[in-house]
């Protein structure tokens, strides 16, 4: 089988990408389109630095086959950094000082992100659950925690602010 | 990467034609959370892929006391689902999110040991597969369907489309052992399910993971144990039998001797929680 076009959504926009068959959607985000915010760490799905988003549910890029996300929607770290400034979670990973090297952040905040989504106020133990799949050998997770419930406060103060 | 064809069906007819028409050669893939990592490190290196994801066998209905699991329903849904407590205890013991976001429970079948923790659940649980052919479909209970590491009984034309599982109220008990709190390969996997008739076990199934080729009943221990109150020396002999028929093995998380050890400490502290008294519940 030659090479397949492939379309589907990347923080909005519709992309179309030309494809062997079964290239990761993780190899195509970084070295067809440029998106390098997602990592490769494994490729086995153990390490959860190429965690994006699929209809804003999280799923290993590296595990994907991009022609399995035709049509949906895909949410990267690119997707979530406004042009102006910084996501209410990359602002509390950079004040928490929850990463040192880098390498697992960008899936860290897209886990987090998810997580947050399903629940706005989760507790320090759903935060560590839904970080089980993503490794972090700087930190020891700590900062990490403390992020992204500082992330869940900032924004609700937030919406509260809004809905005022 | 040598894959030259990549197939997605989009309905089991289609994924049955395409089985015909490539024949063994044809790998199929589900949630690719155990065929990815082989493919991307070269140790696969299939020509033709079948993904099933887009296939429409990804369903859950209950029907008849009977739960009806498509064979590509992610681990997430068996969390989201409530009529068998047991199954969501297993999926949340399973993998991590985004894991099992794609992993799927017919997958699990298929996943080796110590991977493949849903099916010790299944097994305790009674399950049946339902395995779809050109000539049609049979139905296997899940305990004939494992004949060996990685080998079952599907045939090379066949896909496995559904698992049920029947809705019962009876107490379980579903025990996964590991290195560390979360998304760890198990030392051992135990999954127990007691009928009661009465104060006496009418009957008993221990499904024990990560401790043979795939997942396996430990009969001698089930035996032991009908009849009894569930007591303390009814639930240490039950312990201590539940190793025979074990083929512990040893791997980068634990020696075969360890997990010896640990069959019969897990199955003691799985019979404890549903021992008379021990305030358990029907979950």
């Amino acid at each position: 089988m030659a090479s397949t076009i492939v379309t589907f959504e990347l923080g909005g926009r519709e992309v179309e990408v030309m494809v062997k068959p079964m290239t990761t959607l993780q190899s195509v985000l970084r070295n067809q389109l440029g998106f390098t915010a997602t990592k490769e760490g494994c490729r086995q799905g153990g390490c959860g630095s190429c965690t994006v988003l699929v209809n804003g549910e999280p799923m290993m890029s590296c595990l994907l086959p991009v022609e399995d996300v035709a049509g949906q929607r895909v949410t990267t770290l690119e997707s979530i950094t406004p042009a102006e400034g910084l996501h209410p979670l990359q602002r509390a990973f950079l004040d928490a000082n929850a990463f040192q090297c880098g390498y697992c952040t960008p899936g860290m905040v897209m886990i987090s992100k998810a997580l947050l989504d399903h629940d706005p106020a989760p507790s320090d133990d759903d935060i560590r659950q839904a970080l089980t799949g993503n490794i972090c050998r700087c930190t020891g997770y700590r900062p990490i925690v403390r992020a992204v419930q500082a992330a869940a406060e900032a924004m609700s103060d937030d919406a509260g602010e809004q809905a005022r | 990467m040598t894959v030259k064809s990549y197939f997605l069906p989009r309905s089991l007819p289609e994924a049955l034609r395409l089985l015909q028409l490539h024949g063994p050669e044809l790998l199929v893939m589900a949630g690719g959370t155990v065929a990815m990592p082989l493919i991307n490190e070269g140790i696969s290196l299939p020509e033709a892929v079948m993904g099933l994801r887009l296939a429409g066998l990804d369903r859950l209905d209950r029907t008849d006391g009977t739960l009806r699991i498509g064979a590509t329903a992610t681990l997430t849904q068996m969390l989201d689902q409530d009529a068998v407590p047991m199954l969501r205890e297993a999926a949340r013991n399973t993998a991590s999110w985004s894991i099992r976001n794609m992993g799927t429970v017919g997958g699990n079948l298929f996943t080796p040991p110590p991977g493949g923790d849903v099916a010790v659940a299944l097994l305790a649980l009674d399950a049946s597969v339902t395995l779809a052919g050109a000539r049609g479909e049979r139905v296997l209970p899940l305990g004939d369907f494992f004949t060996g590491f990685m080998t079952n009984e599907l045939a090379a034309d066949e896909l496995l489309v559904e698992i049920q599982v029947p809705i019962r109220s009876e107490p379980t008990a579903y025990m996964k052992f590991g290195r560390k709190h979360a998304n760890t390969p198990a030392v051992v996997t135990v999954a127990v399910r007691i009928e009661w008739h009465e104060d006496r076990v009418a009957d008993a199934r221990i499904a024990l993971g990560a401790v043979g080729p795939y997942p396996i009943r430990a009969r001698q221990a089930e035996r032991l144990l009908v009849g009894t109150g569930l007591d303390a020396d009814a639930i240490a002999a039950a312990a201590v039998a539940a190793t025979q028929g074990c083929e512990p093995f040893t791997d980068g998380i634990a020696t075969d001797w360890y997990r010896r050890k640990m069959v019969s400490l897990f199955v003691g502290r799985a019979l404890e929680q549903l021992a008379p008294g021990a305030g358990a519940e029907g979950r």
